[in-house]
């Protein structure tokens, strides 16, 4: 069955394999959504299990993840066509002053994989870039910050939100190496977590909240 | 229970309060020295606690322990009790330690040419009389006074000097300015330093000849105050005592070095009239007390990129009353001058055909020279191969495994020292990951085999018995886990993503890389076959690979003994194009693949 054949090669990391797999899926009239469901999204469920039960680590975690995206650009535009909506709309990026790329990615890579779409605003991104992002239909503002000295911009941002009179609306997210539940508290944020795996979680949370 | 980390040594322990921190280290494997068997009777144990609860300093210790050790936080290791919980932090002291850290000043050199940034001038006095009462330094001989710059304690020797050597001196100078006005034909000498993250490396070196007369290795005291670069700007940034701290121990580790080197060569330290310090970006500021804040801020831009030339004694440095501490250029936020003597030292950019350079640390450095283009960058590839952050990891000390093989089905190990292995140091953390993973006991993606006799699933880090508890100095097993793979795929990861970045951004392909200089003592006793098993090095054939040893630190020392190579270090400078890899579009596609233990992970 390729669904299932599809769904393993995610779990194991195998891009190649997804890819040409999903491509012979769709060839073989695989409606998309179903890929995307049944192989992608359950397949990156079960990655995030084996992660909070200790078998997964983040390598393959990222290396699932990389697999889970060369197949979800295959899907892309037959999913617009089709019309599928995304669970919700996150926009997700690094603190103004802080250039750590690989934990915030790999969440992005890991919300993608539970069906959101996700606007990737990189690193360094400045508040006014995640109040942008809110007003262009983002319902999520997740942000990480590697640096005690950058953390503050998480505060900083949350003020932002408020100042553009959209914090009613937005559904704030927090993370990384020195941020705690206490300090997501501390900042007014709606939701922290402490791994990529945890992050997916809180955010089927929050939007369903 | 309590976390007991020894540093700057980086090994951690699980202890019970009520043991002692001598109990503890010994658990760890840390050899402090303790002649009396911990009796409080040698008093060679003395660490200081930097954070953590323990026991108020018991009558033994204030016997043994004069006032200003007291005062400088000195206890005794074996008289030291822990109490409660909590992470507990000791330093031990080098002199602490009974087995010596492995050196890490050796390293390949290219002859150079005496060409030192000094003059010296071997010149006479007329004395003075009835009839000529000019100022001392006035009757110095076939010089114009006007024409020189020198300070009061420069000024201060030259009257002494004379009358005791019949009226002659030998006066050093750096262009206009006096550095010291020596006894005539004394030998005048130069101080080379590589400051390292963690450790540094010393040289004393005869400037008339280009001689090496001492090499001295220590670690860098800053590890007290955070194991990588980011912890301790941190702390220069929230606390001005906490950068004046960070200062002082450096400037307190370069004395000790300057002393050790010149009693090696017989001479005081202010026969030194000349000293060269490289270092990252971070230590160049944290030496001359600049504010680091921008540094550990995006985009992480450095006080100053160009070279400094200023004079040594103000910064607290023993050296002669003028010596001038020259500091090479800088060439990004996290690429410093110990890259640029690095590069120097190995003539990267000289190279015909590609040529790529790393330096192994806690970042690492890599450049890539394209048929005459240079291009580098700085890659985080963390602290594990320091053995931090692994079970049991540690430094290159006695008792670390340094090399293991698989043979005959099983593990065979050496140890530094061939000491009773107590730990795992960098190349054999490295060894480790590439020998489970050939034997299939690792997968590609790093999982590890749960049905293999020798791998443990006590808790959910599952982890593979390397030396069996019977087998080992402190009497536990020496093992793996799953998460110190995961720490060395993280690291190898970003050096690999690093060199691929460089390689695709100069438009050539890995194989096209005609030879690769490791250097960094790391890069200078890793396994070459086990870097490749595992990714972290380009499958290239191992003779293109040549293991430099410390270049960095010969690279200083190029520019202690020849000025022209400090006007070479602007140039080359002015020729590395810097890739910024933290915000680059293709890093953490890159970097998703490179974490795979294959040599080719690009194919995936």
């Amino acid at each position: 069955m390729l669904i299932a054949e599809i769904r393993e090669a995610v779990i194991n990391g195998q891009a190649k394999v997804v890819a040409t797999k999903v491509e012979q899926a769709l060839n073989e009239g695989v409606p998309a959504d179903r890929i995307l469901h049944d192989a992608l999204i359950d397949g990156m469920r079960e990655v995030g299990e084996l992660f909070e039960q200790g078998e997964f680590f983040v390598p393959e975690m990222l290396i699932a993840a990389r697999a889970m995206k060369g197949a979800l650009e295959i899907l892309k535009p037959r999913l617009v066509a089709q019309g599928v909506e995304p669970l919700g709309r996150v926009a997700i990026g690094t603190v103004k002053g802080d250039l750590h790329d690989i934990g915030k990615s790999l969440v992005a890579m890991m919300l993608e994989g539970a069906g959101f779409e996700v606007m990737d605003l990189g690193v360094d991104v400045a508040p006014e870039k995640f109040v942008e992002a809110l007003q262009n239909g983002a319902q999520i503002v997740a942000m990480s910050a590697l640096l005690t000295t950058t953390m503050s911009n998480m505060k900083a941002t949350i003020d932002a939100i408020a100042a553009a009179g959209l914090r009613d609306k937005a559904l704030v997210m927090v993370g990384g190496a020195p941020v705690t539940q206490a300090y997501a508290d501390q900042v007014g944020a709606d939701g922290y977590a402490p791994d990529a795996s945890a992050a997916v979680r809180k955010a089927r949370e929050l939007i369903a909240s | 229970m309590s976390e007991i980390v020894f540093q700057p040594v980086g090994r951690r322990v699980t202890a019970a309060p009520g043991e002692t921190l001598l109990e503890a280290a010994q658990s760890a494997g840390v050899a402090i020295s303790a002649v009396c068997g911990g009796i409080g009777v040698c008093g060679d144990c003395r660490v200081r606690v930097l954070r953590g609860t323990v026991s108020a300093p018991n009558a033994i210790e204030q016997d043994q322990l004069t006032d200003s050790d007291q005062a400088a936080g000195l206890r005794l290791a074996c008289q030291t009790v822990i109490k409660g919980a909590g992470e507990i932090v000791v330093d031990v002291p080098r002199e602490s330690l009974s087995a010596p850290q492995r050196s890490q000043v050796e390293g390949a050199e290219i002859p150079l040419a005496v060409e030192p940034a000094i003059q010296v001038h071997d010149l006479s006095a007329a004395p003075p009389s009835i009839h000529d009462l000019r100022g001392d330094w006035e009757r110095v001989q076939g010089i114009d006074p006007a024409a020189w710059r020198l300070d009061a304690p420069v000024l201060a020797e030259l009257p002494g000097v004379l009358r005791a050597h019949g009226w002659q001196t030998r006066l050093i100078a750096h262009g206009a300015d006096v550095v010291r006005f020596l006894p005539p034909g004394m030998t005048p000498f130069g101080f080379a330093v590589d400051v390292g993250t963690t450790g540094l490396a010393a040289y004393l070196v005869d400037l008339l000849t280009g001689q090496t007369r001492g090499i001295a290795g220590a670690t860098n005291p800053q590890i007290a105050y955070g194991e990588d670069v980011m912890a301790r700007l941190t702390l220069a940034v929230r606390d001005p005592a906490g950068a004046a701290r960070l200062q002082a121990v450096m400037v307190e580790v370069l004395n000790g070095l300057l002393r050790e080197v010149c009693t090696q060569a017989g001479v005081p330290t202010d026969r030194v009239v000349d000293l060269v310090a490289v270092g990252n970006t971070a230590m160049h500021h944290l030496l001359l007390g600049l504010p680091v804040e921008q540094l550990g801020s995006a985009p992480y831009v450095p006080a100053i990129a160009s070279p400094l030339v200023i004079p040594a004694r103000p910064l607290g440095l023993e050296a002669a009353p003028g010596a001038r501490l020259y500091l090479p250029p800088n060439v990004a936020g996290f690429v410093g001058a110990d890259h640029v003597a690095m590069l120097l030292a190995t003539a990267t950019a000289d190279q015909p055909g590609v040529t790529l350079s790393l330096d192994i640390g806690t970042n690492t450095e890599v450049t890539l020279n394209a048929h005459g283009q240079l291009w580098c960058c700085s890659t985080a590839s963390g602290p594990a191969f320091e053995g931090a952050h692994i079970r049991d990891g540690m430094r290159a000390a006695a008792g670390a495994i340094e090399r293991l093989i698989w043979q005959d089905g099983g593990l065979r190990w050496l140890t530094i020292e061939h000491a009773p292995p107590v730990g795992l140091c960098g190349s054999g953390i490295l060894d480790a990951v590439a020998v489970l993973r050939a034997a299939g006991i690792l997968s590609d993606t790093g999982a590890m085999r749960r049905d293999d006799p020798r791998v443990r699933r006590e808790d959910y880090n599952p982890r593979y018995e390397i030396v069996p508890a019977a087998q080992t100095g402190h009497g536990r097993e020496v093992a793996l886990s799953r998460g110190d793979v995961n720490e060395v795929q993280l690291a190898k990861a970003a050096i690999r993503a690093g060199i691929k970045l460089l390689v695709e951004r100069a438009g050539l392909s890995e194989a096209e890389i005609d030879r690769v200089i490791v250097a960094g003592a790391f890069g200078n006793y890793i396994d070459l076959q086990s870097a490749i098993t595992i990714g972290m090095f380009p499958p290239l054939p191992l003779e293109r690979f040549h293991q430099v040893g410390n270049a960095a630190g010969i690279g200083a020392k190029r520019l202690l003994i020849n000025a022209p190579e400090r006007a070479r270090a602007a140039v080359l400078v002015a020729r590395l194009r810097y890739i910024e890899l933290t915000n680059h579009p293709d890093f953490s596609d890159r970097f998703s693949q490179a974490v795979r233990l294959t040599p080719d992970p690009w194919d995936a």
